[in-house]
């Protein structure tokens, strides 16, 4: 069984930098006896410059550790950084602010405001704080997504693979210091979900940026530098360079100590 | 299925909270209405049902005037014994009762009520009738002494031992009040001077010999109706007429049901409003809920359930809702009326809540009211829920609604919208005003009918419009609460229809009102020639001794008197006409500039003489030198010469109809005893307006009934009694506007509950909890000023063809008033930012993770 990530010393972090960062994370729902724990005293380093997967079966608490990381939830113990600020404890307003000019967010479905069209939902971030977008950089990335056509199209004249592609445009767009994507091709068929796979990668590699991606998907998963596996509320392994092949068959291991653990009626140590 | 609808109803119940309000404020105005009236009749038919003596014998009276003359109408006191010698009467007494006469006190104050009410000087005569019993002091003995009524005495400050000066037409004379008398029962608000019966008639008529009514009290076993035959046979029914008890009392409360009549229309006016707005806002309410619940009721057709059900379903929801809000209507109705007696004790009518009078029809009312409101608002959405077709519970649908073509609303919003357009054409056109008021208000009806219909096609344009600035003001944020306003025209159209429908009122009253204003300013330049007008506020006459003192003060050249007189006329059309006709002074042409289409001031004012309108004269076959049959008041009549035709532009100026005038000798000679309405004074040569006015004043001092006016008082005056009827107006608009509110805050919660998905997105990629609430606020203020931007844009098209039938009544002038306009659309906006209060809060307190994940 491989190590716990949190036994791996710092020092073996990438030379430029960690982008957000966790110590003793813990999350509860409930409290006393009924108490449920999402997050188990995770601690966690999301290294810049990458594109780094979590994995986790339903319910292991991947999407939680994601919103926690992102300001969008509190936490019930721990401490959260993103960069050098510390994010828990910050204020509401605060963090609604850290949220809009320092991380980019695509969701599972739902992502674009059926109001506006898609230049107008690319830029909302910084609208909403009154910045002017960097053009060049606007120019680029919707060059690189493909969606100069687009531009003028309201959500509902576009596909879903497309609407996916104007929500990662939105999230580069402001060129946050951290990309949260929440089961991005979630919703999509398989082709389109590639492409968008594909363009996350593109944002790594060519624009620099560093994507932190909560799947389910062993193929998803395989776009990534890194994996992060959680289950029941800790991260349990970690996977460089991974390949769909490697990541299904640690998952299956899941589903294996899973049916152990119901079979036997005791809960297996991880 | 009706456990599906109940536990429908219980669930959204705090999204039917605001349409419940809706109901209970429409059931609650028209219950308060009628429990108010029956209350107020009860006690009243009870009031004059106990004062009303058996029979009562008065002069022949059938010119009641609107206009006061003064004048008292008399018998014999004499009469009082010939009565008595008839079989059956016990009693007989002369009365003596007169409301001409003003009380002051010390420092010529009047003690009257400011209502309007009057005040009553009668003979202190203890019967069992009386409505009043001495509560401290004693009887007023001889001409110096008198008693006041206990809630005058209050309200004034007079106590026993003080000095009022009675006004009154024989002449003044001073009393010392030496009792005062409370009433047994509802004191309707008049202020009772009570003076010995011995000098009663002589100070207030003239004449120890004159009574203005004789009571008469029957035997045992004397019906009032048979004594009543038999009084009749011996004094003769020519000169008087005679009521039993509950004749008079019938006549009594008559008199006072004008009054109480304008109070119950203008509650069922506000009653009419609620219904009309909250009738809106139930519409949207159900069309918005069934919306939202497409995939459910598809579900329930899946299941099984045919579309008769599912649309009983609908609309037993709505019965729910209707029951529930009158219900509780009905119990607010009982509070306003409570609240509506204690004002009126406040303006001195004496009424007592605790005998609140609840006939069955009120209740049932209510129900009807409540009921059917809401069933009729819910019918249609209900027709559409069981339209949703099995496969909606499979789909997932856009909202239904929202897609739906708009065609047919197009096709009967124009034609409806045509046909009022040419109804206002035509009235616009119209020469008799009888048509043009009824096509006026045709074409209100249908104008108003085709906005509310396309209403939701006006929704993108108009709105395009009073939003595209708010792009570039307000960001990303103003784009989005625009677009948002746009995304369910049919919502918005509905939404902002119930503000349109009270500002569309409010629009067209104050076009009107202004007019009329303008008009009466045109007409007081063009007629008045007087450097002063003296006049009561009310245009009540008052006594002669005012007229003498005016003509005696220093510097008073010209003094012109105007009196009226209740006239009948008999016209050679074959119609008798009751009007009231004014006499004036032959010096007229100095105070007034009367212009003639035959005829002058001169021929007019001649003894024999009268003059008329010309339209008038035109209508009923009048022509110069046509003799007519004028009868007065207490049967006398005369043959007069029509010798001038008036041509004041359409207006008689005086709004009586015909504008019939003569010499004021004719008015003295055929209404003795009657006071003077209006003087018109000029100064001499020598004296500046400023120093008339001064001595005016000072001359005018005891006299605290009337005023000293030039022109731009005079203007003012007419402008404040035009003002009361605009107050009514922004009254109905405050009731509009409040039930309109309650809309918008209704559609906004329910829009934000629908886009929990969209604000939680919003939120999660940086939305501040301020951003989203002026998102709201700015949704919300668009709407409402849409609302009121077709509300006054209809208002202004009304009150622009209203004034025209104004016109045909001699009101040429058009006046819109602009600020007033301006002021209505600010004032929407921020209506809209009051209705956005709440469901901002509401939705800035989403939690982010909650809302994303919302289905």
């Amino acid at each position: 069984m491989s190590t716990p990530v949190a036994e791996h010393p710092p020092d073996e972090v990438p030379a430029d930098g960690i982008a957000a960062r966790a110590r003793g994370l813990t999350k509860a729902y409930g409290s006393g006896e009924t108490a449920v724990l999402a997050l188990d005293a995770v601690d966690v380093e999301i290294a810049r410059g990458r594109f780094t997967a979590v994995m986790g079966p339903s319910g292991s608490g991947k999407s939680t550790l994601m919103h926690c990381l992102a300001g969008l939830d509190t936490v019930s113990a721990g401490q959260v950084w993103l960069g050098d600020t510390e994010i828990t404890g910050l204020k509401e307003r605060e963090l609604t602010r850290l949220r809009r000019d320092r991380i980019g967010f695509m969701f599972q479905s739902f992502n674009l405001i059926p109001t506006l069209n898609a230049a107008e939902n690319i830029t909302l971030p910084m609208d909403i704080a009154g910045k002017k977008p960097d053009e060049k950089w606007l120019d680029q990335v919707i060059d690189t997504l493909g969606l100069r056509g687009r531009l003028k199209h309201r959500p509902a004249q576009l596909s879903g693979g497309q609407q996916q592609r104007v929500a990662c445009a939105r999230a580069l767009a402001s060129r946050p210091e951290l990309i949260f994507a929440d089961e991005p091709t979630g919703n999509l068929d398989s082709r389109a979900g590639l492409e968008v796979l594909g363009f996350l990668r593109d944002a790594v590699d060519e624009l620099g940026q560093t994507v932190v991606m909560v799947t389910h998907d062993p193929g998803a998963a395989a776009h990534s530098d890194l994996v992060l596996f959680l289950a029941d509320g800790r991260i349990v392994d970690r996977m460089e360079r991974p390949t769909a092949q490697a990541v299904l068959e640690r998952m299956k291991r899941f589903d294996v100590t899973r049916t152990q653990a119901d079979g036997d009626g005791a809960a297996e140590e991880v | 299925m009706l456990k599906a609808t109940l536990r429908s109803f219980l669930a959204h119940k705090g999204r039917l909270l605001l349409s419940a309000l809706a109901v209970l404020l429409s059931v609650a105005f028209v219950a308060g209405s009628l429990i108010f009236s029956d209350t107020v009749s009860r006690t009243f038919d009870r009031l004059f049902a106990s004062t009303a003596a058996d029979v009562t014998v008065e002069p022949k009276d059938d010119l009641k005037s609107s206009v006061p003359t003064g004048a008292v109408q008399t018998v014999p006191a004499a009469l009082a014994q010939q009565v008595a010698h008839v079989d059956g009467v016990v009693e007989t007494h002369a009365d003596v009762s007169v409301e001409n006469i003003v009380v002051v006190d010390s420092h010529n104050k009047s003690v009257g009520p400011t209502t309007g009410a009057p005040t009553i000087a009668t003979d202190w005569y203890v019967t069992d009738r009386s409505p009043v019993k001495l509560t401290s002091g004693h009887a007023p003995r001889g001409a110096g002494e008198a008693l006041l009524d206990a809630d005058t005495a209050d309200k004034k400050q007079v106590r026993i031992g003080d000095t009022l000066t009675v006004q009154a037409q024989p002449g003044t004379f001073p009393v010392k009040v030496v009792g005062i008398a409370t009433f047994t029962t509802t004191n309707p608000g008049a202020a009772l001077v009570f003076l010995d019966p011995a000098v009663a008639a002589e100070k207030l008529l003239g004449s120890a010999g004159k009574a203005t009514s004789i009571s008469v009290d029957a035997a045992k076993g004397v019906t009032d109706a048979a004594l009543k035959h038999r009084v009749g046979a011996a004094v003769g029914t020519g000169a008087y007429d005679l009521r039993t008890a509950d004749e008079q009392a019938k006549s009594d409360a008559a008199d006072l049901g004008g009054f109480l009549d304008v109070i119950k229309y203008v509650m069922l006016g506000f009653a009419g409003i609620a219904v009309l707005v909250g009738i809106f806002l139930i519409v949207n309410t159900f069309s918005m809920l069934i919306a939202q619940r497409t995939r459910e009721l598809g579900l329930l057709r899946a299941l099984g359930a045919d579309r008769r059900q599912v649309r009983r379903s609908v609309l037993t929801e709505a019965v729910l809702l209707g029951v529930v809000g009158s219900t509780l209507g009905l119990a607010a109705g009982i509070g306003l009326a409570f609240g509506l007696i204690r004002l009126m004790s406040a303006f001195g009518m004496n009424l007592k809540a605790t005998e609140m009078v609840i006939g069955w029809p009120t209740p049932v009312a209510a129900y009807v009211v409540g009921v059917g409101v809401t069933f009729v608002a819910a019918y249609l959405p209900a027709r559409r829920a069981a339209t949703v077709s099995p496969m909606a519970a499979l789909a997932d649908a856009e909202i239904a609604g929202v897609g739906r073509p708009l065609r047919m609303r197009a096709i009967v919003g124009s034609v409806v919208g045509l046909a009022g357009a040419a109804a206002l054409a035509g009235c616009a056109a119209a020469t008799k005003t009888a048509s043009a008021a009824s096509l006026l208000g045709l074409g209100v009806v249908l104008t108003l009918v085709a906005t509310v219909i396309a209403g939701p096609l006006l929704v993108r344009p108009v709105i395009r419009v009073l939003g595209g600035a708010f792009p570039a003001l307000f960001g990303s944020i103003g784009r989005m609460s625009q677009r948002n306003a746009l995304r369910n025209p049919r919502r918005t159209g509905a939404t902002a229809a119930a503000l349109m429908v009270g500002l569309a009122l409010v629009g067209g009253m104050s076009v009107a009102s202004a007019s009329m204003s303008k008009s009466f300013d045109q007409q007081i330049d063009k007629t008045l020639g007087a450097d002063y007008v003296i006049q009561n506020s009310n245009f009540q006459p008052f006594t002669q001794e005012i007229t003498d003192k005016v003509r005696g003060t220093d510097g008073v050249g010209l003094v012109v008197r105007q009196r009226f007189a209740p006239v009948a006329v008999r016209l050679p059309d074959g119609k008798r006409i009751k009007t009231t006709a004014a006499g004036y002074d032959a010096r007229l042409d100095d105070v007034a500039h009367v212009t003639y289409a035959g005829g002058d001031t001169a021929a007019a004012l001649a003894d024999g003489a009268l003059g008329m309108d010309v339209d008038f004269a035109k209508d009923h076959h009048v022509r110069l030198g046509s003799t007519i049959p004028v009868e007065f008041q207490g049967g006398r009549s005369a043959e007069m010469n029509v010798t001038a035709l008036t041509d004041q532009g359409g207006g008689d100026g005086f709004g009586m109809q015909g504008g019939l005038f003569f010499g004021i000798a004719t008015v003295e000679k055929y209404v003795p005893g009657g006071q003077d309405s209006s003087l018109y004074v000029n100064k001499t040569a020598g004296t500046t307006a400023d120093q008339l006015r001064t001595r005016l004043e000072k001359t005018l001092d005891p006299y605290p009934q009337v005023q000293v006016r030039d022109q731009a008082d005079y203007k003012k005056l007419v402008h404040d009694q035009i003002a009361v009827l605009l107050y009514l107006v922004y009254a109905l608009l405050g009731l509009a506007i409040v039930i309109a509110v309650l809309g918008v805050v209704n559609t906004l919660a329910l829009s934000v509950v629908e886009r929990t998905r969209e604000i939680g997105l919003l939120r999660a990629i940086g939305l501040a909890r301020r951003q989203l609430r002026r998102m709201i606020r700015l949704e919300s203020v668009v709407i409402a000023v849409f609302g009121a931007v077709l509300g006054l844009a209809l208002g202004l098209v009304w009150g622009v063809c209203t004034q025209q039938v104004l016109a045909l009544q001699g009101m040429s002038a058009l006046a819109i008033p602009w600020s007033t306009i301006v002021a209505v659309v600010v004032g929407s906006a921020v209506v809209g930012i009051v209705a956005a209060l709440l469901p901002a809060l509401r939705a800035s307190r989403m939690n982010v993770l909650a809302a994303i994940a919302h289905e």
